[in-house]
């Protein structure tokens, strides 16, 4: 490049000095004729040497032998996208909710904030800032807060602050690993940011088993089976701070999880995707609720199974399609639960709970989505120490049902209508009616499978 | 404690041991992101590759969902052929993210189209108010046959460097295939020669490479925006901007709905057409040649 600069400059000399010389007369303008003689053979030399590299170049004679690095192939043209580093994306996430009654607690259940029906009125719901790069050949990080508005205040949450090996790393073919804070795999819904769901809230058992997402901090490892379908295995270690943990002291390791995936398609058409996991930890601290007025510590195992089937007319979900989705939640608790306003003191349990939903969402015109929902949990037992408290469900089996309607009119806009009848104690019937809408720029968004 | 250092431990024996690769007589296994791809591979590699195309003729590329099927295809994949340009950017990221090192980014088998052609319709300005623009330029390369010349000798290149012993196998084809296209062009040219300079309303520009090749008008489209789709008062405002000039055609890919289309073609009198756009995109395109002279055929009759 350098040399180039030069043989530019050097041309551009010579042309003026050219033109002057033609003025003169005599030994002096021969001297000078003679200098820019040489100064051009000189120059004319180097061209032609340059010239033959660059044949060199092009023709691949370069001393690698472009085993891995792309020296034989054609140059590149520079493609400058919009594939900046990083990707910097914003959703947001605003709605207007109206109830009919007064609250929306799940007596017996001791759920956490998250889990709760959200704001009543107009408001702003989960603005998401999103920024994600590679960080270099080996690692992938990426980055995502929420705004939220809580008691009141403003409050930022980190939703996701993970690095993630990418394959240029070298691990064994199909292993990653990821590490920090994530939607970790988990269920179908667990990985997938709350904007990208298909419906205006989360299905019930995901608001009382996970408190709508779990994201504790810590490490998981997967890997893609090398099968013609699809299957993939892994499992992660965690530290136990996140709901439906609580309280770890970060001695050793208090939370953990295992999972196995299939999926794959039917003809060209369909496809599907079956999962289960375990997620397993200790609340030694305390799974605190309800501002620390319930409390359970003891150890939690949930086990979640998952299923979900696409079908699109020629498989191509842009003009139609119908989404049916499933989980099934099955929660074993060994521990003590307390409810201090009620002065139960600890009271031992050694119980199992379940709970699950499931979805169809249909995309009947190509801006146009009608989705049904449908979540049940099933009654605790309630020993005899919390009869009375705010985990006595009261033989109560709470269920959902949700309908929605949205509209998308770009990839990044989408607007929705959802209505919800929530039966979660006994003698109240809740009906809710939610306006929402989602908007993101920046990053074009992929989202998962 | 002692278990996290062991799992760290045997990640790393994992990272370290268990890497072994050497290439057989298999087939070099190739992942294309479209049927145009997959076919110009089969072209050049003929039996030597094994080519698994993520989509077909039917579906919108930019649209598709990345599925559990690609993720097990794009693991093992030794060659990745895709269009490039922003074009799969709703689902091949976070695929090549769980794809085989071999394909990553700046890697031999990393193989984008629209990175060896010069792009069309670059957008002055990116607003999305305009539309979902790829600030790349038009990402739908493969209907300029001079633009197939340019990738299929980017693919024989790479193919000889990824299988070694077979170098030879695919310069040969590849001769092959660029001396049959070469012959071919100027017989398209010629057909189409009676078309030149009249207008086609696409529903999508997509197939604005070939138009501008054939020199074909063909600055309006359906969509009003790119990525929205066409609104009925962008419609009506496209019978009063014709007028009596009306236009030669109105065309549509396979995977695009009818209904605008055939709206427009009823009221100004203009028949719609639905042209294969790729390999499967009607009986006749069965390869790219096949294709292209179903595209003119179509576009001249």
């Amino acid at each position: 490049m350098n040399m180039l600069i030069r043989i530019v400059f050097a041309a551009l000399l010579v042309v003026p000095i050219g033109g002057i010389s033609r003025a003169d007369s005599g030994d002096a303008a021969s001297a000078i004729r003679a200098e820019i003689e040489a100064i051009r053979s000189s120059y004319e030399s180097r061209i032609l040497e340059l010239e033959s590299r660059i044949a060199k170049i092009e023709e691949g004679e370069t001393s690698t032998n472009g085993s891995t690095v792309l020296a034989n192939t054609t140059t590149q043209r520079k493609v400058f996208g919009r594939d900046f580093n990083p990707s910097i994306g914003v959703v947001l996430n605003g709605r207007f909710a109206r109830f009919t009654e007064d609250t929306g607690e799940i007596p017996g259940f001791g759920i956490g904030h998250e889990g709760e029906r959200g704001r009543e009125g107009v408001g702003i719901s989960h603005s998401e800032l999103n920024f994600s790069a590679n960080v270099d050949d080996k690692f992938f990080g990426s980055l995502t807060a929420a705004l939220v508005r809580e008691d009141g205040e403003d409050k930022v949450e980190l939703e996701e602050a993970y690095i993630q090996t990418l394959p240029g790393l070298g691990l064994f073919e199909g292993l990653t690993v990821k590490a920090g804070r994530a939607l970790w795999t988990l269920g179908y819904l667990n990985e997938h940011h709350v904007h990208t769901d298909d419906f205006a809230d989360r299905p019930l058992p995901y608001r009382v088993f996970l408190n709508g997402i779990f994201n504790d901090d810590g490490v998981e490892v997967s890997y893609l089976l090398p099968t013609d379908f699809y299957s993939e295995i892994g499992g992660g270690v965690f530290r136990g701070d996140d709901f439906p943990f609580g309280g770890s002291d970060g001695e050793g390791i208090d939370a953990w999880s295992l999972f196995a995936r299939v999926g794959g398609d039917i003809g060209e058409n369909q496809n599907w995707r079956l999962g289960g996991s375990l997620l397993s930890g200790k609340a030694y601290g305390g799974r605190n609720t309800e501002e620390g007025a319930q409390s359970f510590v003891g150890d939690t195992d949930l086990y979640v199974a998952d299923l979900r089937y696409t079908w699109a007319p020629t498989g191509n979900p842009k003009t139609s399609e119908l989404i049916l989705q499933g989980e099934y939640f099955w929660r074993d608790e060994k521990g003590t639960y307390a409810d201090s306003e009620e002065g139960t003191g600890a009271v031992a349990f050694d119980d199992t709970l379940e709970g699950w939903y499931a979805q169809a969402v249909y995309k009947f015109k190509p801006q146009w989505r009608l989705g049904l929902r449908y979540g049940q949990l099933d009654q605790p037992d309630v020993p005899l120490g919390l009869v009375g408290s705010s985990f006595d469900s009261q033989g109560f089996e709470p269920s959902t049902f949700s309908a929605m309607l949205d509209w998308t009119n770009s990839e990044f806009s989408r607007m929705r209508i959802q209505f919800n009848r929530e039966n979660l104690a006994s003698g109240y019937s809740d009906d809710q009616f939610i306006f929402q809408y989602i908007m993101s720029f920046g990053a074009h968004g992929a989202h998962k499978y | 404690m002692y278990r996290t250092v062991g799992i760290f431990l045997s990640i790393f024996l994992c990272t370290t041991l268990l890497r072994s690769p050497s290439r057989a007589e298999e087939p070099v296994r190739v992942f294309a992101c479209e049927p145009e791809w997959a076919a110009l591979v089969s072209e050049v590699g003929g039996e030597k590759v094994k080519v698994f195309s993520a989509t077909t003729a039917r579906q919108n590329p930019h649209y598709v969902r990345a599925r559990p099927s690609m993720l097990a295809k794009i693991r093992k994949a030794e060659l990745l052929v895709c269009s490039g340009a922003s074009l799969e950017v709703g689902w091949l990221p976070i695929l090549l993210r769980r794809g085989s090192a071999d394909i990553q980014r700046n890697k031999l088998g990393h193989l984008m189209a629209a990175d060896f052609v010069e792009t069309i319709e670059k957008p002055d300005r990116l607003d999305r108010s305009l539309g979902d623009m790829h600030a790349e330029g038009n990402p739908h390369v493969h209907l300029n046959p001079f633009n197939i010349l340019l990738v299929a000798e980017e693919i024989h290149k790479r193919l000889g460097l990824i299988d070694v012993g077979g170098k030879a196998f695919y310069q040969q084809r590849y001769n092959q295939f660029e001396s049959r296209w070469r012959e071919a062009i100027p017989v398209w040219e010629k057909k189409a020669e009676t078309i030149r300079a009249k207008v086609v309303i696409p529903h999508h520009k997509n197939m604005s490479y070939m138009f501008e090749w054939l020199g074909l008008e063909s600055t309006l489209a359906l969509e009003d925006k790119p990525g929205i789709p066409p609104r009925m008062s962008h419609l009506k405002q496209l019978i009063t901007t014709f007028g009596d000039n009306k236009p030669h055609l109105i065309v549509r890919t396979p995977y695009e709905p009818s209904k605008p289309s055939q709206w427009l073609s009823d009221k100004i009198s203009v028949p719609e057409k639905v042209l294969p756009y790729t390999i499967g995109g009607d009986v006749h395109s069965e390869d790219l040649f096949s294709l292209y002279d179903r595209m003119i055929d179509l576009l001249v009759n």
